[in-house]
């Protein structure tokens, strides 16, 4: 009796486990689908960047905007305001609008101009901060008597969507001290940095917060990866 | 298939910077007469400007701005303008590139006629100088061998 | 002021010194560029320094935005012929 008992119970035990591994399967099914959606995603997203920085749309807005950037420009240049000069100084800012006007504001989007221009402009002080702490950081290191460095090289993928967002965050690598900007190959940074202590305030991830603000970008992935993720926990609680 | 290059850095730095250099190359051509510039200075800052849309953008991309045809026509514009203003002088009855004649035409003072006289002289050497600057760069690296008809 | 300006000029020349020695002694010839790129940036900040010792900064400023133009052209068609291995386009 007690080992027809014990059979049963082994039976069921198996089953159960059988269960279990076929639904361990689906779940892994599923998550290696859903990966490589994504990664098609990301792949199409790079696509599309490179080739929006390839393509410039024709508008009239383009013209006007150019043209008063250059003119303010040519007004801060020179330092003459006589009649003269300043019509010198019109005919010639509308020459180069009209030759050049798809090269200054290749993918804008019309109304977030202004915005954009106030966010950099209050980004610019905190950008000078950083500068000059890791100035004295790096400055410390060099004189000193052993000279404590660890170069290594990080690579890492942003949140950033658009080209001038990418080389805005490129060169403010660049320009603190410590960290050099490399390549950016597929959608990925590569930056070489001095040693642990900068390479510790670059994975913070502080920096592409700020110019994510800046462009005002990046504001909606964090929901999207909150939907992505619940299904595969949905069915893990079910299966528990 | 289009060649989309690796190098976004270089390329969004150049696009965004090539109106204010050209900018600047028409502030130095125009205030010659009170600040260092003037007509070559200018004219070689604007064949720099076309120099870097090259480097960046490649041949083919800068090809659909500024053909070699209208490079042609810009260098012999330049030197018409220069030659065109002393024939004018000729004509109104003075030396080749007299610019006190030009008072008459213009109705404005003696050297404001001369200052704009050599102002005019200066857009023209500009132009040239620009053109002669692409062109000479063009044909070095390209080597002489390639040309408009063979790009598809 | 003048005597000011002018010390931290030839500070200045002296540390351009410091990476000619870069230029020259450098092994291999992206240490070269790299040297020349950094002398240019100094060049430029002692052209402006020039400036305001001659009490005329106007006609200096134009003449540094020049060369710091020149500069990057200068070094972008550098590093693309290296790298191209002897084309630049």
């Amino acid at each position: 009796m007690e080992v027809t008992l014990l059979i049963e119970a082994m039976d069921t035990s198996f089953g159960l486990l059988e269960d279990a591994r076929k639904k361990a399967v689906e779940l892994l099914d599923s998550a290696v689908k859903l990966t490589s959606e994504t990664r098609g995603v990301e792949e199409n997203k790079i696509q599309a960047i490179l080739k929006g920085a390839q393509e410039t749309k024709l508008e009239f807005l383009n013209v006007i905007a150019t043209f008063l950037i250059l003119f303010g420009f040519w007004v801060l240049l020179s330092g003459k305001y006589d009649f003269f000069h300043l019509t010198l100084g019109v005919i010639c800012s509308l020459l180069v609008a009209f030759l050049n006007h798809d090269l200054l504001f290749a993918n804008a989007r019309v109304g977030d101009a202004k915005v954009i221009f106030q966010r950099f402009i209050a980004y610019i002080p905190w950008l000078l901060y950083q500068i000059v702490s890791s100035n004295i950081h790096v400055a410390l290191v060099a004189l000193s008597k052993n000279k404590p460095i660890d170069p290594r090289i990080i690579r890492f993928k942003t949140k950033l969507e658009s080209d001038i967002s990418w080389v805005t965050m490129a060169n403010s690598i660049t320009l603190t001290p410590g960290t050099i900007t490399m390549d950016i190959k597929d959608g990925e940074f590569f930056v070489h940095a001095l040693d642990k202590k900068v390479a510790d305030d670059l994975n913070a991830g502080e920096m592409e917060d700020r110019v994510a603000h800046v462009f005002m970008e990046a504001d909606h992935i964090y929901v999207q990866d909150v939907l992505d993720v619940a299904p595969i926990f949905g069915e893990l609680r079910k299966g528990l | 298939m289009i060649q989309i290059s690796d190098d976004i850095i270089i390329k969004t730095l150049a696009r965004v910077l090539v109106p204010f250099i050209q900018l600047y190359a028409l502030y130095v051509i125009m205030h010659g007469h009170h600040s260092p510039g003037g007509g070559f200075q200018g004219g070689v800052i604007l064949g720099a400007s076309l120099v870097l849309l090259v480097i960046t953008h490649g041949l083919k991309g800068t090809q659909k701005r500024i053909s070699e045809k209208s490079v042609a026509i810009f260098s012999s514009l330049g030197v018409l303008i220069y030659a065109g203003i002393g024939v004018l002088c000729l004509v109104l009855l003075g030396n080749f590139l007299d610019y006190s004649k030009l008072a008459i035409l213009l109705s404005v003072p003696l050297a404001q006629a001369r200052s704009l006289g050599i102002l005019g002289v200066e857009i023209g050497v500009g132009l040239a100088v620009m053109a002669v600057m692409f062109s000479i760069f063009y044909n070095i690296a390209t080597g002489g061998k390639q040309s408009e008809e063979d790009n598809n | 002021m003048d005597t000011f300006f002018l010390v931290i000029g030839m500070g200045l020349c002296i540390l351009v010194l410091l990476v000619l020695y870069r230029v020259v002694y450098g092994p291999g010839v992206f240490n070269r560029v790299a040297a020349l790129s950094a002398i240019g940036n100094k060049t430029l900040i002692i052209l402006l320094i020039m400036g305001f010792v001659y009490h005329r900064v106007e006609m200096f400023i134009d003449i540094s935005m020049v060369y710091a133009l020149l500069n990057f052209i200068g070094t972008i068609a550098a590093s693309k012929y290296l790298e191209m291995e002897g084309s630049i386009l």
